[in-house]
């Protein structure tokens, strides 16, 4: 009677068509110069994506791209490189595969051999932004301009208000935003500069309204999620997030949801879910995942487990939920959606005492998605999202008394972190947690 | 009789305990990577100690490091869980239980016998007893003697690298200056014992505290955990078996569950033979 190992049940097919979508932007920038395009190393979740998408600038992303090397387990190379020029490893591994990778191509004046699916284009510029997500969006591109000295570099600064559970932030919200459309006039004038194109104003709005589409369209496709058992699972969701994150305010983008949403609805509709059965569901609570180490999804789910919900990519929120003031200037309503996509959890924290923002998106998830436990990736070079982890599961913890927790360790890009059998043994280990508390839940 | 086996496979050393209404057998062999595949081995003399054949076992669990290694098993259970059981049966008062093994160290906290929480260190040897096996080593004491050697320190020479391959290094620098070698042990210890207080204290500790594993029988060590907590920590009787044990008592839990179903698990077709996983 030994114990029967269970597979995968299923993966969305939909998904299945992202790689295209990932090769097809990194083969945009080698194309570029060929249909006369600037190429621009650029960032997530920077509020930039529109400004690029209207002006036909086609964005090189970076953490993309460190992502694909690291799933292709052909990251090392790269890292030893940046390395050999002091980069320590602590440092962001997507920034620092990234710059090896430019090391190597400004030393051959192409792209090396071998690297994933032809490699990246050299940019003729580099978008920043100096928020608060992550440190490297402002250093990185300072870093990797010491090889490419004459590509412009322009870092913006897009902040939102901090957490302040003292403070009323309503009442600086407006402030934040006028700051952060200001920057985002000045990225115009500089993309504008580089390409020696003007902005087409209409066009924006129409990317800016596509985009929320987008946001709306693929909350309401992942809220199909909540259904028991839940027809697609985090491991899945890693994937299916690359047209929100990397292809905004694309008609494409928009077309992937509509296709995912009507696969979702006719699994539910089926009755087919990831696990079968499904045991103890579980949301993917913070953290960039290891790349190289996806199929570690898949080993939950063989065991019974699903993820319905993660905070890790789900960077949008149904427009109408974040109460945008009405604007004619799209540049105001991108900073205004920037804003209050950070803010708009502030106010359910100060209910809590000792409660954070953060933590309280993990909550309302754990309560919409019904999950039985929570797994945090704490991975050492990500360091924005590595610090509070601890705070956010012990708070957890008092919320949820004795919900079983597991933080992994390991890395997004860098495999030297990584240990397979003790992965997989913390994960059983966390399993036989989740079946005692459930056990005595009753 | 019903009797139930538990193998626990950990890095270092396999340990094999066989029960029924008490502990009929309880045997403890070396891992290594050619032992590993002879956990078939180890569960004969264990059988043998218990005068009994494989075929009169019941139902037996694998756990430990190697658990996927036993073809012989009827289930695979963490040792994490066989710790909190096996702990239950010898100290029911206790709540936290530090694991010392060779190659990683834990920290769970438990409930009736069930785990509520752990955490784990298998990213770095120091904090484990590969540590003090690679320290005892470097300064030619034998690893069963370094506990008590710490004891005789007139202070404990604090050791700052948090690596072991540095702290060797750095034991060998300050052997040149001149520090006694129970000083630097009892540094070591304290060290080690640092590592994994700031790991189990994640847990929101509570007592009673025991140690188990390998590195519960250094004395040294236990009682620099102990003085890391402020409280004396409870050591079973023999503190290696601990896993192997819970591993049996599962093994009787989900027999008996099964059994108040109608569903006698059977073990035909099982052999007591090698793990094929190397050939």
């Amino acid at each position: 009677m030994a114990e029967e190992k269970k597979g995968r049940a299923v993966a969305t097919s939909t998904a299945a068509s992202i790689p295209k979508f990932v090769r097809g932007n990194l083969s945009a920038t080698l194309k570029a110069k060929e249909e006369g395009k600037k190429v621009a190393a650029a960032f997530i979740a920077d509020g930039q994506d529109e400004i690029m998408r209207a002006m036909d600038i086609v964005p090189a992303w970076g953490e993309s791209f460190s992502g694909v090397c690291a799933a292709k387990r052909d990251a090392e190379k790269y890292l030893q490189k940046a390395e050999s020029d002091n980069f320590s490893r602590s440092l962001c591994t997507y920034a620092t595969c990234n710059i090896g990778f430019d090391m190597m191509r400004e030393e051959l004046g192409h792209a090396p051999e071998g690297a994933p699916w032809g490699g990246m284009a050299r940019p003729d510029m580099m978008l920043g932004n100096g928020q608060l997500l992550c440190d490297p969006r402002f250093k990185w591109p300072q870093a990797t301009q010491h090889y490419q000295q004459d590509v412009p570099v322009f870092v913006t600064n897009m902040y939102y208000p901090p957490w302040d559970p003292s403070g009323d932030h309503h009442e600086v919200e407006a402030l934040y935003v006028k700051y952060a459309k200001e920057e985002l006039h000045e990225t115009v004038k500089f993309c504008e500069k580089i390409t020696g194109k003007k902005m087409d104003w209409d066009r924006l709005a129409a990317t800016v309204e596509l985009s929320d589409k987008t946001w709306d369209l693929f909350i309401d496709t992942y809220e199909l999620r909540k259904h028991h058992p839940t027809p697609m699972d985090t491991g899945d969701a890693m994937n299916t997030m690359v047209p929100l994150t990397f292809n905004l305010g694309t008609q494409e983008a928009y077309d992937f949801y509509v296709s995912l949403k009507a696969e979702l609805e006719q699994k539910i509709k089926d009755g087919v879910g990831v696990a079968n059965p499904e045991k103890y569901r579980v949301i993917w609570a913070a953290g960039l995942p290891s790349w190289f180490a996806l199929g570690d999804f898949q080993y939950f789910n063989g065991k019974g487990v699903v993820f319905p919900v993660e905070v890790t990519y789900r960077g949008c929120e149904k427009v109408e939920r974040l109460d945008l003031p009405k604007t004619n200037d799209p540049l105001e309503h991108i900073a205004w959606r920037w804003v209050r996509y950070w803010t708009h959890w502030y106010d359910a924290a100060k209910k809590r005492p000792g409660s954070t923002p953060k933590v309280e998106r993990i909550i309302e998830y754990i309560e919409d998605y019904d999950c039985d436990g929570a797994v945090f990736h704490s991975a050492f070079s990500c360091r924005s999202w590595h610090a509070g982890i601890m705070q956010q599961a012990a708070t957890l913890k008092k919320v949820y008394k004795d919900i079983p927790i597991l933080i992994m360790e390991g890395d997004i890009v860098d495999i030297s972190s990584y240990n397979e059998a003790d992965t997989h043994n913390r994960i059983d280990a966390f399993i036989e947690t989740l079946a005692a508390y459930k056990a005595k839940k009753g | 009789m019903d009797y139930f086996a538990g193998v626990d496979i950990g890095s270092t050393m396999t340990k094999v305990v066989i029960v029924s209404g008490r502990i009929e057998s309880s045997l403890i062999g070396p891992t290594g990577p050619e032992h590993r595949k002879l956990a078939n081995r180890v569960m004969e003399e264990a059988l043998g100690q218990a005068r009994l054949s494989f075929d009169d076992l019941t139902y037996i669990v694998a756990t430990g490091y190697g658990r996927i290694n036993v073809p012989f098993a009827d289930r695979q259970i963490t040792e994490i869980t066989c710790h909190a059981k096996g702990l239950q049966s010898l100290l029911p008062s206790v709540k936290t239980v530090i694991d010392v093994g060779g190659q990683d160290s834990k920290g769970i906290k438990i409930l009736n016998g069930k785990v509520m929480n752990f955490v784990m260190n298998d990213k770095c040897a120091a904090g484990t007893g590969r540590f003090l096996e690679i320290i005892a080593d470097s300064l030619g004491v034998p690893l069963d003697k370094i506990g008590e050697i710490s004891l005789t320190a007139e202070k404990i020479a604090p050791v700052s690298s948090t690596c072991t391959v540095f702290a060797e290094a750095e034991i060998i620098s300050r052997l040149a200056t001149g520090e006694p070698i129970a000083n630097l042990i009892a540094g070591i210890h304290d060290a080690v014992a640092t590592r994994i207080a700031s790991m189990v204290k994640k847990l929101n500790v509570e007592p009673d505290i025991a140690v188990t594993g390998g590195g519960a029988k250094n004395i040294g060590l236990v009682k620099a955990l102990g003085s890391k907590f402020g409280r004396e920590l409870l050591v079973p009787p023999e503190p290696l078996i601990t896993g192997a044990l819970g591993a049996a008592l599962m093994g009787k839990d989900i027999y008996e569950k099964y059994a108040a179903e109608g569903q006698k698990p059977t073990r035909i077709g099982k052999k007591l033979e090698e793990a094929t996983f190397f050939k």
